[in-house]
């Protein structure tokens, strides 16, 4: 399969998460109203971008970017790819992008709705999830990727642990989209949700430390699975340090005049951390399940 | 049997006919004109209405106002290069900007003043855009009053109520447009009003049943008049901090007389509810304390 296929998946990877970090400051700078109408902006394409216009269209205008790439990324899988479920793939990921679309919409339309706020806030997330899965999928070193050891008999499941560690992230992202739509700028944060939200981190680092403990500890030598164990390591500690400042901030801003630059600053680089602790944890259960084999199972390499 | 593809569009189209509806649905829009609270047997009035006056002052440092960053809109640092915070605006130790109205309260025959129903206004309360900030700052309505919303800068507001217990209302009002009109259906004290386009701009609009309800001036000074002679709850209410902050006092209305209701806001009553400081700034004649 043609380079091409997964060098633009990557590209679509990195475009999501550039929408993520526009979003993220749509809702840090309480954006998200600054355009009333949908799917133009004033009834135009392209309003003057003043204010907090610059946020809301400059997301939505990235949006429509990365749908179109999606659209493209699609029909290159169509044509290119030869396995079927990532062709699949590709269609599910411009379901998804649609559906999102639809979702940011909604939001304008119904003026930020709690649940459908956090819908479209985790929508993101399980979109990012299927376009960094895309990106593995059609690497070079993933169909080229031989089994290197056997999951079983080895104490704890790494392939049982990567996912629980993964379903416990997206749950903390979710409960993170939650808390953040649930008061603008100037408002407490809830206190429920909140505890909440710390709850999560503590079990996210718990389960996602002691897959990369274990991950390292049986397959230090293979960079195919430590190199992203230990980047989802790293981002987990420096999503720890940014989670206390966001808290920080965010607990000084509601006596601020308008949303400040550090408070913006230090909550969206916690929710683009938090996106690349996901992806990071995406790409470490994807490549576990690739090499690490379980042994009832009838292992059988994809094809090239 | 369809074909997978033929599953996924039929899908699609479900999802975008979903949404649609649920658009179609949204909470936001028009002026809905419900009974909202404006019900009860009417008041009339009998001559012997009373009023009540007071002094809002602040006690101790003045939290200073902040400069506000407006570069994000030319037009703003254009119009307004000086701007700043208007939560707590002090002069000679007085406070304005307080909403103060009577919360509830029994009128000298034993009814509630919540059974009663007073006229609404048909004069319009005016909201001005003026130098990216609002005036008035705090505004007082009755129910079903009408609101004009005017801009009077040379770029667009979104104008966006965010009550609790009326539908949520966003408007956008670019510069030269005619004027928005706004009812809020039900009592809520208070409704803030924001610009998403510009989020410094804030301001707050109470609405009650009845129109006993009045906002300090720059003087502190507030007068709320035609009150029925009774016993009422009155209320002192001024943003700061997340939530604001309230003082409540009781008052009696004497028939065809005057009381006097004066209020102390102070720095450590900062975003915290708290009746404690007013005690001091009870006069004569209080019949009780709370």
């Amino acid at each position: 399969m043609a380079k091409g296929v997964h060098r633009f998946a990557v590209l679509v990877a990195c475009a999501t998460f550039f929408l993520i970090i526009a979003g993220a400051n749509v809702t840090s700078h309480d954006a998200g109203l600054a355009v009333p109408d949908w799917p133009l902006s004033f009834g135009r394409l392209f309003p003057k971008m003043v204010g907090n216009v610059f946020w809301e269209h400059g997301h939505r205008m990235i949006a429509t970017a990365v749908g179109l790439l999606t659209i493209v990324l699609a029909i290159y899988l169509q044509m290119r790819e030869r396995r079927r479920w990532v062709k699949r793939l590709g269609w599910i990921a411009l379901a998804g992008v649609i559906a999102q679309g639809l979702l940011g919409g909604l939001t304008v339309k119904m003026n930020l709705p709690l649940a459908v706020s956090a819908a479209h806030a985790t929508l993101a997330q399980l979109f990012f999830l299927t376009t960094v899965s895309i990106a593995v999928f059609t690497s070079p070193r993933w169909i080229a990727a031989t089994p290197i050891a056997n999951d079983r008999g080895e104490g704890v499941s790494i392939r049982s642990l990567s996912v629980v560690a993964l379903i416990v992230i997206l749950a903390q992202l979710v409960l993170g989209a939650t808390l953040r739509h649930s008061a603008t700028w100037d408002q407490d944060l809830p206190t429920g949700l909140l505890l909440a939200h710390i709850g999560g981190a503590i079990c996210v680092t718990l389960i996602l430390g002691a897959t990369v403990s274990i991950a390292l500890m049986r397959y230090r030598a293979e960079k195919y699975i430590a190199r992203p164990a230990m980047i989802a390591a790293a981002l987990l500690f420096v999503q720890l340090g940014l989670g206390v400042a966001a808290y920080i901030t965010r607990t000084a801003s509601p006596f601020d005049p308008q949303p400040m630059t550090p408070m913006v600053a230090v909550t969206v680089a916690h929710v683009a951390c938090g996106a690349l602790v996901f992806a990071s944890a995406i790409v470490l259960t994807l490549r576990t399940f690739r090499v690490v084999y379980a042994e009832q199972n009838n292992y059988v390499l994809a094809a090239a | 049997m369809l074909s997978k593809n033929t599953k996924l569009w039929v899908s699609l189209i479900a999802l975008i006919s979903l949404l649609s509806l649920a658009s179609s649905c949204s909470k936001g829009g028009g002026d809905e004109e419900s009974a909202g609270d404006a019900g009860g047997k009417a008041y009339t009035a009998k001559g012997n209405e009373g009023s009540i006056s007071g002094v809002v002052s602040y006690a101790g440092a003045v939290p200073e106002a902040k400069k506000i960053d407006t570069s994000a809109d030319a037009a703003c640092t254009s119009k307004s290069p000086n701007l700043t915070t208007e939560d707590w605006v002090v002069k000679d130790g007085k406070l304005a900007n307080t909403y103060v109205y009577i919360k509830d309260g029994t009128l000298a025959d034993n009814s509630k003043i919540g059974d009663y129903s007073f006229p609404t206004p048909t004069a319009a309360a005016t909201l001005d855009q003026n130098g990216c900030h609002y005036k008035p700052h705090v505004l007082g309505v009755m129910v079903n009053q009408p609101i004009t919303i005017t801009n009077s800068d040379p770029t667009t507001h979104n104008i966006h109520f965010t009550p609790k217990n009326n539908p949520d209302w966003n408007q956008s009002q670019p510069n030269g447009a005619a004027p928005l009109t706004h009812k809020l259906a039900r009592a809520e004290v208070l409704v803030p009003v924001k610009c998403n386009q510009h989020p410094w701009m804030k301001s707050y609009v109470g609405v009650t049943k009845h129109p006993f309800f009045a906002v300090t001036a720059e003087d502190g000074s507030f007068t709320i008049k035609g009150v029925p002679p009774g016993k009422y709850t009155v209320v002192a209410w001024h943003e700061g901090g997340a939530n604001g902050t309230e003082k409540t006092m009781q008052v009696t209305v004497p028939a065809s007389g005057a009381v006097k209701a004066d209020f102390s806001f102070g720095a450590s009553a900062l975003g915290q509810p708290s009746s404690l400081q007013m005690l001091e700034a009870i006069e004569f004649p209080m019949l009780s304390k709370h």
